[in-house]
């Protein structure tokens, strides 16, 4: 196996607040990590700072041997990343359909994609796509229209149509009924083995049925790495974080 | 559903048709105003591309209509027959020669400061494709300023809006080579191809209303595009389009630049039609108002706007021949937009394209489902 992501001793200060401090992960072809912590310790930062939003004070980042340290977003984009936010965001005057083009496109350039419509073969991928986010009834919908739980799918799928190398799901399951989580533990679980995949997440349920490796933060730095029975075991998780409130 | 944009389509055609065709009942005074009227259609159809597809409510649009229209009265201006009579070697505008420089050469190179410029616009040629391209350059330069810095919604407005009463100024100031005030005046007709295009013949109206036409197909086809698409996805979230990979800001350029170019070719027919260039082009006034017509006509549609435009100005034109409504008119202007953007805020364009919805889909349910092929059950 070979590391798609490395980070080494990745920070950022605001104003002297160390929101995250001295990160380091290695993320192998094919992993599905999640990342736990409380609020506010520092995942949403992180993921910022890997997809370019933040710019980084201290640390490297590496996409396989790339260095994508502090590149702007689109380029960290191109690189092979791709970004789904905590508050979920697609083109709400486009249908579903017309959403999913957008991710397909591809070329970067305005002059490239002076053509009409996607490439056959990502036209394939399209339906594929609509029928793996659950949204091939919906696909002329408009997707301002569409109810919360199908929004974070659309994004989901924005995400899968790009078909970046590393995906960073930030609380995909946010706002979510118990049904809506399960169903969208099942994409994120068809997803593993062909995409790489770091995951933001609150819901131990939903953790449960897909972690295989879990990072947890605390207070912007890593505080332990295993696997789940080795994390619930963990002494200073359960004092940091599920001794205090319990994981919820 | 493949019946709304065949709808869609047969409006484009149907519109093309009326005015390709309107030649044949109209006489020579109608003719001349209606073609002024397209113009504005096409500053419609620049705005809907703008602030329909792009997001972009550009409050200054008049700029790029006012450059266009000053680079072809440029050249209009020296074919006038009393630019040719100055006895020079080049013509002369008569206004250069109230305002030369005390002892100067009566001549374009040197009369007075900045003369020298009018030169190539002795060549109409020069002209047209100035004012094609000084909108799109200047519209390029402007948008790559405020775009890199993701300046965007009504930032981009007042920043439109200041530059366009800083070049209005700036024409009214440099009065030895702009005429100030007074615009250019008095000018020649303009002769393309050995053709010239008297503002009250009907040749002249087909170039208006078929680059009307063509405007209309190219920025519809250009929007279908999927760089058309991309830019709708900037409209709704610029953000999440730049983690898709894209670069923002050379798609916010590009089609700045195209609805600036469309807003040149509009000043530019504008003069062959109306034989002035003035100032005005760039009040604040002139560049609401076409604002008002876009958002009337339906400002996602680009031949919503472009029928709104036309259809207000010939409201007006009607309203204009009883005395007590042209007192009344900006009034009742003000009142329709205040009631459609209260009662149809997609516009008129909207309107018709709900309506259409609903006539379609009753039309659909009285068909039985069995009648409807399995392939587009599945893709519905
Ligand atoms: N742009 C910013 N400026 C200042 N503080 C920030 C900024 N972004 C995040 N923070 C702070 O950094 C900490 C970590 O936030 P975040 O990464 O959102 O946590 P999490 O996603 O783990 O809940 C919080 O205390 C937050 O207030
Ligand atoms: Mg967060």
């Amino acid at each position: 196996m070979s590391a798609v992501l490395t980070v080494d001793g990745l920070g950022v200060a605001f104003a002297g607040f160390k929101a995250v401090d001295g990160v380091s992960l290695i993320i192998e072809e094919g992993e599905l990590r999640v990342l736990l912590g409380a609020n506010g310790a520092g995942k949403t930062t992180l993921m910022d700072l890997i997809s370019g939003k933040t710019k980084s004070t201290q640390g490297r980042v590496h996409l396989r041997d790339t260095d994508i340290t502090n590149w702007e977003e689109p380029a960290i984009a191109r690189a092979g990343i791709g970004r789904k936010f905590q508050i979920p965001s697609v083109f709400r005057e486009l249908t579903v359909r017309r959403n999913l083009e957008v991710a397909g496109c591809g070329k970067p350039g305005v002059f490239a994609n002076l053509r009409f419509g996607l490439p056959r073969a990502a036209r394939r991928r399209l339906d594929e796509v609509l029928d793996l986010i659950g949204l091939a009834d919906e696909a002329q919908t408009v997707a301002g229209t569409l109810s919360h739980g199908q929004t974070q799918w659309l994004e989901l799928g924005l995400l899968v149509m790009q078909d970046p190398k590393l995906l960073l799901l930030d609380e995909p399951t946010a706002g979510m009924t118990a049904a809506e989580t399960l169903r969208t533990a099942d994409i994120i679980k068809s997803l593993r083995g062909t995409h790489t995949i770091i995951v933001v997440e609150h819901d131990m349920a939903f953790v449960r049925e897909i972690a295989q490796r879990i990072t947890v933060m605390h207070l912007g730095q890593v505080l332990a790495e295993g696997d789940m029975a080795s994390i619930e075991a963990d002494p200073r998780v359960r004092a940091a974080y599920l001794g205090s409130k319990g994981i919820h | 559903m493949p019946g709304k944009r065949t709808l869609d389509y047969a409006a484009y055609a149907v519109f093309i048709a009326l005015i390709l065709c309107a030649p044949l009942v109209l006489e020579e005074f109608w003719l001349n105003r209606i073609a002024k009227f397209l113009v504005y259609g096409l500053l419609g159809v620049a705005i809907a591309l703008s602030w329909g597809y792009a997001g972009i409510l550009n409050l200054g649009q008049g700029l790029f209509f006012g450059l266009g229209a000053y680079m072809m009265a440029m050249s209009l201006k020296l074919a006038s027959p009393t630019s040719l009579q100055q006895g020079s070697a080049t013509p002369v505008p008569d206004f250069m020669l109230w305002n030369a420089e005390p002892g100067a050469k009566t001549d374009l190179c040197c009369i007075n400061h900045g003369s020298f410029l009018w030169t190539p616009f002795q060549n109409p040629w020069f002209g047209i494709g100035m004012a094609v391209l000084a909108p799109v350059l200047v519209a390029t330069v402007i948008g790559w300023v405020m775009f890199r810095k993701r300046i965007s919604g009504v930032f981009v407005s007042i920043i439109m809006l200041a530059l366009v009463l800083l070049v209005r100024l700036v024409v009214i100031d440099a009065q030895p080579l702009t005429n100030g005030f007074n615009g250019l005046t008095d000018l020649g007709n303009l002769t393309v191809l050995g053709v010239e295009l008297d503002p009250y013949e009907v040749v002249t109206y087909y170039v208006v209303a078929g680059t009307l036409a063509l405007a209309l197909i190219a920025t519809r086809l250009l929007v279908e595009t999927r760089a058309g698409l991309i830019l709708q996805a900037i409209r709704d979230d610029q953000n999440r389009v730049r983690y898709l990979g894209f670069d923002v800001p050379l798609y916010q350029v590009f089609f700045f630049a195209v609805s600036a170019g469309i807003a040149g070719v509009a000043g530019l027919l504008y003069v062959v039609v109306a034989q002035f260039a003035s100032p005005t082009f760039m009040d604040l006034s002139f560049s609401i108002t076409m604002v008002v017509w876009a958002a009337v006509g339906g400002r996602a549609s680009l031949l919503g706007a472009c029928i709104g435009a036309i259809g207000i100005n010939i409201i007006e034109a009607g309203a204009s021949e009883t005395q007590a409504l042209v007192q009344a008119w900006r009034a009742v202007i003000g009142l329709i937009f205040v009631l459609v953007v209260l009662y149809l805020p997609r516009g008129v364009a909207g309107f018709a394209s709900d309506a259409a919805d609903a006539v379609l889909s009753r039309f659909g349910r009285k068909r039985p489902p069995a009648a409807r092929p399995a392939s587009e059950r599945v893709a519905s």
